[in-house]
């Protein structure tokens, strides 16, 4: 069974028709590239997918759950427990600029705690359990000195490491990228790669929109490329990046080549 | 050295009126102000053109005609005089500076990125949550200098109450003035200005706490 299932998703902004029926699936452990030119409706889809966008059509399974659905009545059914299916690592981090690194990772985990029934009876040791889960992944994300930082502190790279750290706290079953290097130095992008690469290897499943083509190739199991608002083109990283069909994809990447000369 | 003690006494017996009117005014003024804050950026439009009339009819005439409307008004239209001098200059107050500090939070509100609460809803808080522990924090930094602006005003508003007379500091200086004595006029002056200098220090405090960090 997949662990993502997205059914003819559609999404418009008033007259601006942004998604026009995306369909796609995803494998447990499977690491999803998704390409295309600015303005094809790539955040649009990781919004969506997020909740943070109401789809106007479409259906969103997860695990075989239907979470995102129009019902009968036509009106669309977003789950309120959105961050157990989904996590979203942001362009700009969007970290919690008051609060400590290891805060940043605590505080969702420690406010969904305490809204369980038993969080009074067992606090010390649900706390307890949160931030040395918390330490576990920044010692992953190779973080641990930085626990007590401020995100103003860091360098973008650091900071881009902790928000990854951030939505693993949730344990999300998709992580999705949003462009995570994009506001990032040059030198710092290959330090928040490496992270992504090494959850790939953790098998964590993933949907990372980015315009890092080597590494698309390299840690995607497959790729779509995004343009109008439908998937113009989609297989393997070998497929799509090497051997693309359309014109579109070949333009696109006629493009990228230029810009990196 | 007699009369200036005596003086003093009176004047300081006034001042307890201003003070008082000060930190009843500041304590349900604020929180007042956030939820006028709140009506303000409502997406239920008649809510917020409701308050919108409210905050522009109070930002947009004298605290002094809202003394005399609050306490005149209700003996006039509804028969029901307002004995209490005092509570009247408060309600006026509070409705007057809650108004003043709704525009200031809602400001700081709108001041924060929304990708800020875009991250706590995907990492699965709850709106109160976002708002209290995201948002709030960040706002209260932000509205810092321009909330210090004007709970300095709203020390020296304090002696406007005696148009309705509450025997506020300068209305305990003019019963001297009355009898010749103009020196205790002046002398109200310091009373304002060494409390204002404490407040400008403690206000600086509070932003050198919240300097720990940026953004
Ligand atoms: N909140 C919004 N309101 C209106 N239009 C939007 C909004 N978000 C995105 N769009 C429009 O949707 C289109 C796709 O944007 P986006 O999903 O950001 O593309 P990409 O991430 O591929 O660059 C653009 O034309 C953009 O102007
Ligand atoms: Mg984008």
């Amino acid at each position: 069974m997949p662990v993502l299932e997205v059914k003819n998703l559609k999404k418009s902004f008033g007259q601006n028709k942004v998604l026009k029926g995306v369909n796609l699936t995803l494998e447990k452990g499977e690491v999803l590239a998704v390409i295309g030119s600015s303005g094809g409706g790539k955040t649009t889809l990781l919004r969506c997918l997020n909740f943070l966008e109401i789809a106007d059509e479409g259906e969103i399974i997860v695990d075989g759950e239907k979470v995102f659905y129009i019902g009968d009545d036509g009106k669309p059914h977003v789950p309120n427990n959105g961050g157990e299916y989904m996590g979203l690592v942001f362009q700009q981090f969007n970290l919690f600029p008051q609060y400590s690194v290891m805060d940043n990772l605590t505080l969702a985990p420690r406010l969904a705690a305490k809204r369980c029934p038993d969080y009074k009876e067992n606090k010390k040791s649900i706390i307890e359990q949160i931030e040395s889960q918390a330490r576990e992944i920044l010692a992953a994300t190779g973080l641990s000195e930085k626990h007590s930082a401020y995100p103003c502190q860091l360098s973008g790279g650091q900071q881009q490491r902790v928000a990854i750290a951030r939505a693993l706290m949730m344990s999300p079953k998709i992580l999705c990228f949003d462009e995570p290097t994009s506001a990032l130095d040059p030198e710092l992008t290959g330090e928040v790669l490496k992270v992504i690469r090494s959850l790939k290897d953790s098998n964590r499943t993933m949907v990372i929109v980015t315009h890092e083509m080597e590494f698309a190739r390299n840690v995607a199991d497959k790729v779509i490329f995004v343009a109008d608002g439908i998937i113009e083109e989609e297989g393997t990283p070998e497929e799509v990046l090497s051997n693309p069909k359309s014109e579109k994809i070949k333009h696109f990447l006629s493009v990228l080549k230029k810009d990196e000369i | 050295m007699d009369q200036f003690l005596g003086v003093t006494g009176n004047l300081l017996l006034g001042f307890a009126e201003n003070m008082k009117l000060f930190f009843a005014t500041l304590l349900f003024a604020i929180p007042l102000g956030l939820i006028i804050a709140i009506f303000l950026l409502s997406k239920f439009k008649p809510l917020k053109a409701l308050f919108e009339i409210i905050v522009w009819i109070v930002r947009g005439s004298p605290l002094m005609l809202q003394l005399f409307v609050v306490f005149y008004v209700p003996g006039i239209l509804f028969d029901m005089p307002m004995r209490n001098r005092f509570l009247a200059a408060l309600i006026a107050f509070v409705i007057n500076y809650a108004c003043y500090f709704a525009e200031i939070f809602r400001g700081g509100i709108i001041s924060i990125p929304q990708g800020q609460s875009e991250a706590g809803k995907v990492l699965g808080m709850t709106k109160s949550e976002i708002f209290f522990k995201v948002t709030l924090m960040q706002v209260v930094k932000r509205i810092v200098p321009p909330m210090g602006n004007e709970v300095i005003t709203l020390v020296k508003d304090t002696s406007l109450a005696r148009v309705i007379a509450v025997s506020e500091v300068i209305m305990s200086a003019t019963e001297y003035s009355a009898v010749g004595i103009i020196w205790p006029l002046f002398y109200t002056g310091a009373f304002f200005l060494l409390f204002n200098g404490l407040l400008t220090i403690l206000l600086g405090k509070l932003e050198n706490k919240l300097d720990y960090y940026k953004g």
